[in-house]
């Protein structure tokens, strides 16, 4: 190898591979940090709700009749669609997981605490159909009994004395706890007291973007408003068959309400994490984009070295160098500058890192983004300087006697 | 010792087909210090890159130190430049971003010596140019003629057989023309084979053997030449 004289060859006309490398160093903080940050995003779009999404569609029923009789209704609507073939569960609730809206209440060990301690959480009405609707497993306790479940008119504002938490909600509301919570009462709101049954391993609460996202309660209580949630999970398989049939189902046993916003768990998630996915998206290209031009950047600097050196390399073949050692000088002399743009590249990555870390709260970089983004520029740079090499390799040493 | 026998060089271009070498048929032996001389065109240069294998015959057969090269590949012709062969270059064709040292040294890289042989040989040949001294020096800030010393160096540097030269004293002037000629003839009294290109009569003098290129063939040369030749014998 020729390491000494091809880096002292390059430091007599330092200011291109200066350029590149300093491109090459920008490149590598960019690549870095935009992987950081979609990793981030793709963690998040890839949380689970608890739900059984791929098996999980949801729509909601207004009723525009005044005096309806909303409970009588919501358990017809359940039977039909509990009835059908295919349906494995169903249950009237009033907002599920990624839906954006939904229902918070604060929760407390003490009545009458400072509510500044309280905990945030959401809240879903259900009845013992809940759990398995939702998708929820019970990991400690036992599930609601029919006669838990209470009726109440949307103005009522009574809670029955029974919830089941997320595991999430219930570390936040007795971290010390070793054992189980069952059994333990709570307080939410005006101090009413709700006795803990069972533990569910996850359901996410309907703001993706919450902190709190994990921690949900389920109360066994339908609430009679005309406006109903209803959210189905099939059997495996069924669901694209079942959507239409619930929907004209139910459309017809009733004229006075109408069914909308049907909506399959999938499209659900889609539409909450948009935003993610589109800023993944935005990011993928950029950095694409970036690479393509840095190939493109070390392509030009490299075509212009060797057209600044023609000479140089037919004396270079004409004293004895090879093809292979011609094509060799260009790729050692890439893989120096690559080192230089990236090794800069890898300092101010992890700079920018921090930075976004302390600022914005990202999460730190995994260890091997930096390998990887190195590995990458590495041979984006030998692969962009390949070609000009060849075309160097081809030089005829006959230009060292002719064109004097 | 070097063969050519009916070697032709054809250039082709769109439009016309030129002619450089025909039917050239030359044969030097070992330690001799050829020189050729001929016409501005005649093909010399076109000899001498045969010669030193930086060009493919069309037609011929070429023997050095009695192998046919006509069958090596890139890698082997590349080998047999660097090992059997020195250039020495009308404009000396020094590398302006590496120093004399480094000059002198690429040869030596390619032929894959270790840096304490490769540092032996570069001060032992640029002691012999009397350039010891320029050794940091970059072509730009040596003259004329100290740059044809050090090409003089690197061609010498890997101890070829064989040394060829292309018009080495055109760009130089009558003095420093002189004593590259002197440093040549000491070469070749150490036993190196010089074969080198010149239009001056007078240098093409102290070589043991003329010959004279025209039209792309080995002729018999001007009169006075074959005077002052038998004249030095
Ligand atoms: N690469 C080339 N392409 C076409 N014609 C060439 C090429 N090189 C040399 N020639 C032609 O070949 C002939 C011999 O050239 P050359 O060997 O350089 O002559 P000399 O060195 O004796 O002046 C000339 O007519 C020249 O124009
Ligand atoms: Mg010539």
């Amino acid at each position: 190898m020729e390491l000494g004289p091809i880096f002292r060859a390059m430091l007599k006309a330092k200011a291109g591979y200066i350029l590149i490398a300093l491109q090459i160093a920008v490149t590598m903080t960019i690549m870095v940090n935009a992987i950081a940050i979609m990793q981030e995003k793709n963690d998040a779009i890839a949380r689970e709700s608890g739900m059984d999404e791929a098996n999980t569609f949801a729509f909601s029923s207004t009723s525009f009749e005044p005096d309806a009789d909303m409970r009588s209704l919501v358990e017809e609507d359940l039977d039909t669609i509990r009835n059908l073939p295919g349906v494995r569960s169903a249950v009237a609730s009033n907002s599920y997981p990624l839906r954006q809206g939904g229902w918070s209440e604060g929760l407390q060990l003490e009545p009458d605490a400072n509510s500044s301690d309280s905990i945030g959480s959401a809240i879903y009405f259900v009845d013992e159909h809940g759990v398995d609707s939702f998708g929820a497993t019970i990991i400690d306790g036992q599930n609601f009994t029919p006669n838990q479940v209470s009726f109440k008119d949307p103005e009522s504002n009574t809670w029955p004395a029974y919830g089941i938490v997320t595991e999430a909600l219930a570390k936040e509301l007795f971290p010390e706890e070793q054992t189980s919570v069952v059994g333990k009462t709570i307080y939410l709101g005006d101090n009413d007291p709700i006795n803990i049954v069972a533990v569910i391993d996850r359901l996410q609460a309907p703001w993706q973007s919450w902190t709190g996202v994990e921690r949900s309660m389920l109360i066994p209580q339908r609430r009679l408003g005309t406006y109903q949630t209803y959210i189905v999970r099939t059997e495996p398989g069924y669901r694209d068959e079942l959507m239409p049939q619930v929907e004209e189902l139910l459309a017809n046993s009733n004229k006075g309400r109408i069914i909308r916003s049907m909506t399959t768990m999938d499209h659900v998630r889609m539409r909450a994490y948009l935003d993610e996915s589109a800023m993944v998206t935005m990011l993928t290209f950029i950095v694409t984009l970036l690479v393509i031009i840095t190939g493109l950047g070390i392509v030009g600097l490299a075509s212009f070295n060797v057209s600044r050196r023609t000479r140089q390399i037919g004396i270079r073949r004409a004293l004895g160098a090879n093809k292979f050692a011609i094509m060799r000088y260009f790729m050692v002399e890439n893989f120096i500058v690559s080192s230089v743009g990236i090794a800069t590249g890898g300092i101010l990555a992890v700079l920018l890192n921090i930075l976004m870390v302390n600022a914005f709260g990202l999460q730190p970089l995994s260890w091997y983004v930096i390998p990887i983004a190195m590995l990458v520029l590495w041979l984006v740079g030998q692969i962009a300087v390949a070609g000009p090499a060849r075309r160097a390799s081809n030089i005829t040493p006959a230009i060292a006697t002719r064109s004097g | 010792m070097l063969k050519m026998k009916s070697v032709s060089k054809t250039y082709r271009t769109d439009m016309v087909e030129t002619h450089a070498l025909r039917e050239f048929s030359l044969t030097v032996g070992e330690g001799e210090f050829v020189s050729v001389t001929g016409p501005s065109g005649s093909g010399k240069t076109t000899f001498l890159n045969i010669a030193g294998m930086l060009e493919e015959l069309t037609s011929g057969t070429y023997e050095l130190d009695g192998k046919d090269i006509s069958s090596l590949n890139d890698r082997e012709r590349s080998k047999v430049r660097n090992e059997k062969i020195g250039f020495i270059f009308q404009s000396f064709n020094l590398i302006p971003e590496l120093d004399v040292f480094d000059n002198v040294d690429v040869p030596l890289r390619y032929r894959g010596f270790n840096a304490g042989e490769r540092r032996r040989r570069i001060e032992k040949c640029l002691d012999m140019v009397g350039l010891m001294s320029r050794i940091k020096h970059y072509p730009g800030q040596l003259s004329g003629g100290q740059q044809q010393r050090v090409a003089i160096a690197r061609a010498l540097a890997g101890e070829p057989r064989f040394l060829l030269a292309d018009e080495p004293t055109g760009n130089l002037d009558t003095n420093m023309a002189e004593s590259v000629l002197d440093l040549l003839s000491e070469i070749n009294t150490s036993g190196t084979t010089i074969i080198m290109v010149t239009h001056e009569l007078t240098l093409a003098d102290r070589a043991k053997r003329n010959i004279f290129v025209r039209d792309g063939q080995v002729s018999d040369g001007p009169p006075e030449l074959h005077f002052a030749a038998a004249a030095n014998a």
